[in-house]
């Protein structure tokens, strides 16, 4: 079915699956105040929201097999806007689950968390579907203001305050800088549309277009700061700790996909003709990210700022496949965002199982000796450590995602063979923090005096071994995977050189 | 630029002028003879206690979010309500009248749409009670 | 040549638009005309007050300077001059003397668009707009300028360093800007029947439909009261309150530096009731005849629809002052409950209904100005009227001292000490 975009019921047909978690968040952020603030009234609208999220998967699922299209318009509907959803569904679904339990144990009494999850949510899918710089501006929007509520969610932690401020203005700026951006593509083009844009953009040689460059640098600049890409990764390591841990790892995985998915759709729709201008600004944010996420990640002790600069180096490595500026490598980007989100989940799913109350025992001597007493844990933190490093068949699909992603670096028309030197020897070098937390859990005594770590939720155990299973089932059949992701790839309208308007 | 702003600029001139003219000149005419106890800050009578710049309630603050987003929606509404036949109409109008069996509504769901949205937001605060003084 | 030709005949024919020379010119002429005269009327607006506070309380009032005190006000102006400023220790000094003219200026500005008179046609120069200046932007142009308000009275509060300047000035940004919501809203009923934001043509739509009161008079009463409490006067003077707040805002003000904050006060009553006589009231339009709304234009004409505007605006005038001398103050929490939980969402309620009312009406293909379409909107209003003031405002969404809903409780609790015989001291 192709939709018209032009034709508003059609258009709300095409949102249909955004529609959907919208209209349920507004209905339960109306639940979730009608009651007085209560652990049972917060696992209700848990419950509920997780309930939506699941319909909501199911329908972006069923519409994803109905082979649709649209014309051009402010929308895209293809494969890569259901992938892009699903992967962000998960994480929220995620979050949820982890949130029930673990705002029990921090006494996070608002059921408004769970709903602003949902927000968020709708915000990615949001900035998924985005096929216009207004929507996409829209769906960032919607999305970050959720996460700087929900970065304090915690009202009793300092950190949680200080990260949640940090994250807010910082935030703020970088929107700046993305409006900016799009005013001057716009000022220069005359369209906000993806597609037109891309299309005036070869016509109109728009290459050496001083207002032109700046608006894709400054863009470049927003979408840096959303997916925390070294040198604009300065808030993440303090957000992500202060942060509650459901939330960083909604943070580190959903958040970073979608705005990197939006990344990639403007850069691979909008701005292939700036090709030459991009190109050396993100093979240098992909090296400097590589670099400096595993390097300082090699000094951590807290594992929740472990994890994210290890999220900065993923970032890197993600930029690589944006670097590629081809369809193979969105391919490879969006089978490398599977397999990171179903890692990164885990070990912050782990990091919440061996936490306590207050967001303490997060620190990697906490750790030692987690076998003796937790041995599922610690051999499912161990699967997550090696996915993340990309080691063979322990690591399940992270290997793949690492091997496609050289891959379709090499294979790029414009090879990059230096930028995939140093995604190897990054890795090498982050093996250094990885295999360290599993030395620490598997090969030292458990300290004496130290208490058991507390009795595991039965949803956040679900979300440890689920992704763990996941991981491994998924690097025996990687195949199935790459096949989905490359149905995946952003389907841009057809460019007509004849059609196109001459730029004014 | 329409010519019919020139003479907001001339009354905003002549107000400007005026409130400039006015303290001025009563500075100019009137006699200052300032002691100690004139100079302090009225508090009834009583010494000032501390700075009068202090923490004021958080339902200030509140009134002041709530009121950006429901001025916005004004703000929204009024060309909304201006263009209102032309928005209900699914073909230009002719001479101000929609044509016979052209009445469309779009104008109307458009704005039920925003407008439920809207009031999600404002049953939430109320509910919350932040429009609840004391 | 033919432009030439155009702008001669427009030149000669009184009937036609002046030329752009002669429009700025004629603009300063009213601009400074206008503004002279309008700070008169504020001026004896004070005036007006004490002698209508005074025959309300039966007392005199001012009435020895000039005949019947009539040169009261220049006498208060005189003594305001020379006066010493007070000027207290930790004020804030250039927000503070800033602040009076940051409230006075935007009073002064604010009634630029609002028409006041059918055009003047001026031989040899053209058809003269009775409106300082026809705004496209209109109504929006007044919204605007009107919140600037705000800005004066919460830095002088602030930069007083009073507590009582600094709570007077707080709660009346909170209320300004509370009410300022329904007012904007009140009058969204109001654009959906003109079609237009331009003053003049709202005025116009009146001339042709009736006045918006008798087709809108839920918006109009919400308008009104959204402009009491805009204006901070009695029922909403909590930002002045002088029983909690001495003199609010302006506590530690004296001098012309003082006497700025009453004339914007006063100068802001002129203007809603300018604006209420616009929206509501036909502006200048005179009732029950249409001689006055179609070319040609004559000075006659002029003459009269100003007369007419004028009485109109003096009634809601003098509305505003008996209002102040009879009814007491809200508590604060009544006052923004009524502004958010009361008006606002009445405000939108009103505007579905009404937007699906037109609509039905167009749907129907009746004309805007036929009986028929003006008799459905007058149904609709009574409808609303009749279900607002008699049905849902029995004393339990704004309590009064002494509602029916009061009185029927304290004849049930009568009734029950009567059964019981507690209080006749049988039972002991």
């Amino acid at each position: 079915m192709i939709f018209d975009l032009a034709n508003p019921s059609q258009l709300m047909q095409a949102l249909g699956p955004d529609l959907l978690l919208i209209v349920g968040a507004i209905v339960l952020m109306l639940w979730a105040a009608w009651r007085p603030e209560s652990d049972e009234h917060q696992r209700a609208v848990g419950r509920a929201s997780l309930a939506l999220v699941a319909a909501t998967i199911a329908m972006t699922l069923w519409y994803s097999t109905r082979g649709m299209s649209s014309n051009v318009g402010v929308i895209a509907v293809d494969n890569f806007r259901w992938a892009t959803d699903l992967i962000c569904l998960l994480g929220a679904f995620g979050a949820i689950a982890l949130g029930m339990e673990y705002n029990v144990r921090e006494r996070i009494l608002p059921a408004e968390s769970h709903v602003l999850v949902l927000f968020a949510t709708a915000g990615m899918m949001i900035l998924a579907a985005a096929r216009d710089l207004m929507i996409v501006f829209l769906g960032i929007e919607l999305m970050s203001v959720a996460i700087y509520v929900l970065v304090g969610l915690n009202r009793r932690s300092p950190k949680a305050a200080e990260g949640s401020l940090k994250y807010f203005l910082l935030g703020a700026f970088a929107t700046a800088f993305l409006l900016y951006g799009i005013a001057l593509i716009y000022g220069s083009t005359g369209s906000t549309n993806l597609t037109e844009i891309g299309q005036r953009v070869v016509a109109g040689n728009f290459v050496a277009h001083p207002m032109m460059l700046a608006g894709t640098g400054l863009l470049l600049v927003g979408f840096g700061f959303k997916v925390a890409a070294a040198p604009f990764h300065m808030w993440a390591p303090d957000v992500y700790e202060g942060a509650p841990t459901p939330i960083t790892a909604f943070m580190a995985t959903a958040v970073k996909a979608a705005a990197f998915a939006t990344f990639l759709r403007v850069w691979l729709e909008a701005l292939p003709g700036m090709g030459d201008a991009w190109f050396t600004p993100i093979w240098w944010l992909a090296a400097v990210a590589m670099f400096v996420g595993n390097t300082v990640a090699l000094s951590q002790r807290n594992l929740k700022r472990l994890l994210a600069y290890s999220s900065i180096a993923h970032s890197g490595y993600l930029l690589v496949a944006v670097a590629t500026g081809t369809l193979g490598g969105s391919a490879a980007f969006l089978f490398y965002l599977v397999a990171y989100t179903l890692a990164s989940y885990g070990a912050f799913a782990v990091v919440i199982a061996v936490g306590r109350e207050g967001d303490a025992n997060n620190d990697l001597s906490d750790y030692e000796g987690l076998w003796h007493v937790r041995p599922g844990l610690a051999i499912a933190m161990a699967v997550f450590m090696l996915s993340l490093m990309g080691f063979p068949i322990f690591g399940g699909i992270g290997f793949f995602g690492k091997w496609y992603l050289l891959m379709a670096a090499i294979e790029a028309p414009r090879p990059l063979t230096t930028l995939a030197v140093v995604l190897v020897l990054t890795s090498v070098v982050s093996a250094g923090y990885y295999l360290n937390v599993v030395r620490v859990m598997f090969m030292k005594a458990r300290p004496d005096g130290a208490a058991d770590p507390e009795r595991t939720g039965s949803l956040t155990r679900g979300v440890v071994y689920a992704t763990a299973v996941a991981i491994l089932v998924l690097g025996l059949v990687p195949s199935r995977v790459i096949g989905w992701s490359r149905a995946g790839v952003p389907r841009a309208p057809q460019i007509q050189a004849a059609s196109v308007d001459a730029p004014r | 630029m329409d010519r019919n702003y020139i003479p907001v600029l001339f009354l905003l001139g002549i107000a400007v002028l005026t409130a400039v003219a006015i303290i001025g000149l009563s500075h100019l005419v009137m006699r200052s003879r300032p002691t100690p106890v004139k100079q302090q800050p009225y508090e009834s009578g009583m010494p000032p206690l501390g700075d009068a710049r202090e923490r004021f309630s958080i339902k200030f603050y509140m009134v002041a979010m709530l009121f950006i987003v429901f001025d916005i929606e004004t703000v929204f509404m009024i060309p909304w309500a201006a263009y209102y036949r032309q928005l209900s109409c699914a073909v230009p109008l002719v001479g101000g009248a929609c044509p016979a069996g052209q009445i469309s509504f779009f104008g109307l769901g458009e704005m039920l749409v925003f407008m439920a949205i809207l009031l999600a937001g404002f049953v939430y605060v109320w509910k919350k009670g932040a429009l609840q003084w004391d | 040549m033919t432009h030439a030709m155009s702008l001669l005949l427009q030149a000669a024919n009184p009937q036609l638009p002046p030329t752009d020379g002669m429009f700025i010119l004629f603009g300063l002429i009213k601009a400074g005309a206008a503004f002279g005269i309008y700070m008169l009327c504020v001026a004896y607006t004070t005036l007006a007050e004490r002698r209508v506070a005074a025959w309300i309380q039966d007392r005199l009032g001012p009435n020895r300077v000039g005949w019947e005190g009539f040169l009261q006000p220049i006498a208060d102006g005189v003594k305001n001059f020379m006066k010493e400023e007070s000027m207290p220790g930790g004020v804030n000094k250039a927000l503070f003397i800033l602040a009076p003219a940051l409230a006075f200026v935007p009073a002064m500005i604010t009634w630029a668009v609002i028409p006041f008179a059918s055009p003047l046609p001026v031989p040899g120069v053209g058809l003269i707009d009775m409106v300082v200046a026809d705004l496209p932007v209109g109504f929006l142009f007044t919204l605007a300028i009107s919140s600037l308000g705000v800005y004066g009275v919460t830095i002088a509060g602030w930069s007083s360093n009073n507590k009582y300047a600094l709570l007077g000035g707080l709660r009346a940004s909170a209320q300004m800007i509370s009410y300022e919501i329904a007012m904007g809203m009140s009058t969204v009923c109001v654009l959906l029947l003109a079609g237009n934001v331009n003053l003049s043509a709202v005025v116009s739509q009146q001339q042709a439909q009736g006045w918006n009161v008798l087709l809108l008079t839920l918006a109009f009463f919400i308008f009104a009261v959204a402009a009491l409490a805009e204006t901070n006067r009695v029922p909403f003077d909590l930002p002045e309150a002088e029983s909690e707040l001495i003199a609010g805002y302006h506590a530690e003000y004296s001098s012309m530096r003082y006497s700025m904050f009453p004339l914007a006060e006063y100068a802001n009553i002129i203007t809603s009731s300018s604006l209420i006589v616009a929206l509501f009231f036909g502006g200048w339009d005179i009732p029950f005849t249409t001689w006055d709304n179609l070319p040609p234009w004559t000075i006659t004409k002029t003459l009269a629809t100003m007369g007419m505007y004028v009485s109109k605006v003096m009634f809601f005038v003098f509305a505003f002052i008996w209002l102040r001398w009879t009814v007491p103050r809200f508590r604060y929490d009544q006052l923004m409950s009524l502004g958010w939980k009361v008006l606002l969402p009445m405000a939108l309620l009103y505007i579905t209904a009404v937007a699906s009312m037109v609509l039905a009406l167009d749907y129907a293909a009746l004309a805007r100005e036929g009986m028929a379409f003006r008799g459905a909107m007058l149904g609709m209003n009574l409808v609303f009227v009749v279900l607002v003031f008699w049905v849902l405002d029995r004393g339990r969404i704004i309590s009064p001292a002494f509602s029916r809903l009061e009185r029927e409780r304290v004849n049930r609790l009568r009734a029950v000490a009567e059964r019981s015989d507690l209080l006749t001291g049988k039972g002991a």
